[in-house]
């Protein structure tokens, strides 16, 4: 039950994500949004739990107005006001009733943990974390920084992106329909000068990505392609230096959960994201996706957990795939519960709602949103200064 | 019956073993994730790394396929022929051998990574 209720938030959540202008491109007000409504009857209780007490039923289509929430999201408090703006009505909904307002970002809502969470549990205590990450990343200061030093030193070629991990972001379907001009964008049209800026450099085999790699073998020249790298070079100095890319998106975790503990992920990571700051390449993390069904389950969360951390300590930026896909039929993965799912084309298709079934497609759709970031908050100034 | 064991110990010690096979147990020992075989046949600047060359192939049912392993003449490289095969779902990658690099140490000839 708490699952499906979790995955309703998440679907809620998904569709401020998947709204084709970013949410923190607005303006949000979190405390006053009026135009929220529960989509079904739900009842009030007088704390984020059910095991407080109901006082009254909200009729479906009401307006409330969201006062805060707790911890991990799960429950909201609500208030409700007559014409003369008088307060009649205030307690607890469970938030996967509500129809959240467009203008609402979920994120900055006020937490209220002075009351007691009823519905916390360790489990979801290791979630709230996830929950809380932005699904698209603010570039941090650091990054330009980073750019800048990148254009200096190592001579990156702005208009070049690559990738790094295992089949996941091997996949001829991640990124590389950049390279072709077949895409049919739908609401997100405004991403087609991002895609044409840095399409053609998808075009070229990422020797940094590879079926079966993991954070160790990205560092043994045995993963290395032994015809275009030099000896004793490893996948990612290879790759970093053919392509002296300006940018890197870098997904590990699913292969990496059989073979190492959450500490081993953590130091193999922050090796991989100084090897590439100290090329000047922005490195963007990802999260990664998870079905909870699965096998060590638990130990993948610490991984995601890790991840964040990360990207917290070097102010790199990081993609919340594993809280988009949390929305979509199997979480967004293959049969295999392992790869994304395809949406049925080799191009670029965003116009037919296939990013709410297919999880290729939403990573698509996530990291040329950030690509797009990037650009105009990175590349475009830096270009413009000069 | 001391003395023939001593020398038979002696014979049989590492110090008089042969760089290619040295080698040839290492890539062995790498494709089975044997961390306890590969061990004594890392040269100890790379004793950081163990870890890492046990866990490259953990998982992906690799095998070795056509090695064969030659020293290149009194030099401390060794090449190899063959590849190494491994196995993800359906999908099987080769890693060609290369040349490696070998040192000995106490007496006894280590791998040392690819020859630069």
């Amino acid at each position: 039950m708490r699952l499906r209720l979790v995955q309703v938030i998440v679907l809620l959540t998904l569709a401020l994500i998947l709204s084709p202008t970013s949410a923190q491109e607005e303006t949000p007000e979190p405390a006053s949004a009026r135009d929220t409504t529960a989509y079904q009857r739900v009842n009030l209780f007088t704390g984020p739990g059910i095991t407080f007490q109901i006082i009254d039923r909200i009729p479906a289509g009401v307006p409330i107005t969201i006062i805060a929430r707790n911890r991990s999201g799960t429950w909201v408090h609500i208030q409700r006001e007559n014409g003369a703006g008088e307060v009649y009505e205030n307690g607890w909904v469970i938030s996967g009733y509500l129809n959240l307002s467009p203008e609402l970002n979920f994120g900055d809502v006020p937490i209220n943990d002075t009351v007691g969470d009823a519905d916390a549990d360790s489990d979801m205590s290791q979630l709230h974390d996830l929950y809380l990450v932005p699904v698209i990343p603010t570039i941090s200061d650091a990054m330009r920084e980073v750019y800048a030093r990148g254009q200096e030193e190592n001579r990156n070629y702005p208009h070049v992106i690559t990738k790094v991990g295992d089949s996941i972001t091997a996949d001829e379907l991640y990124l590389e329909p950049m390279s072709q001009s077949n895409y049919r964008l739908g609401a997100y049209q405004y991403l087609e000068e991002t895609i044409r800026f840095f399409g053609a450099s998808t075009s070229v085999d990422s020797v940094a990505a590879r079926v079966g790699m993991t954070t160790y073998t990205i560092f043994d020249p045995a993963w290395a392609d032994n015809t275009l790298c030099e000896p004793r070079e490893t996948p990612l100095d290879c790759e970093y230096r053919r392509k002296r890319p300006s940018i890197s998106f870098i997904l590990f975790g699913p292969n990496d959960l059989l073979r190492m503990n959450d500490q081993q992920f953590d130091t193999q990571i922050r090796l991989i994201v100084e090897n590439t700051l100290a090329h000047g390449i922005i490195p963007v993390l990802s999260t990664f996706s998870y079905d909870p069904g699965m096998g060590l389950w638990l130990q993948s969360v610490n991984f995601n957990r890790r991840l964040v951390g990360i990207a917290a300590d070097y102010e790199v930026p990081i993609i919340n795939l594993w809280l988009a896909a949390r929305a979509l039929p199997e979480y967004g993965l293959e049969g295999d519960h392992i790869h994304m799912k395809h949406w049925g084309t080799t191009y670029l298709k965003f116009d037919t709602g296939n990013v709410a079934f297919s999880g290729a497609s939403l990573r698509n759709l996530l990291t040329i949103r950030t690509l797009d970031e990037i650009r105009n908050t990175v590349i475009l100034p830096a270009e413009n200064a000069d | 019956m001391l003395l023939g064991c001593l020398l038979l110990a002696a014979c049989t010690s590492s110090g008089d073993s042969d760089p290619a096979q040295t080698v040839e147990q290492y890539l062995q020992a790498k494709v089975a994730s044997d961390e306890e075989a590969m061990r004594p046949l890392l040269c100890s600047a790379m004793e950081a790394d163990l870890t890492r060359e046990a866990s490259s192939f953990a998982g992906l049912g690799a095998r070795l396929e056509n090695m064969t392993c030659t020293r290149d003449g009194e030099s401390n490289t060794v090449t190899c022929t063959g590849a190494i095969v491994a196995t993800y779902g359906t999908e099987e990658s080769e890693f060609p051998l290369e040349s490696y690099s070998v040192v000995q140490e106490d007496g006894a000839w280590k791998w040392c990574g690819e020859a630069g």
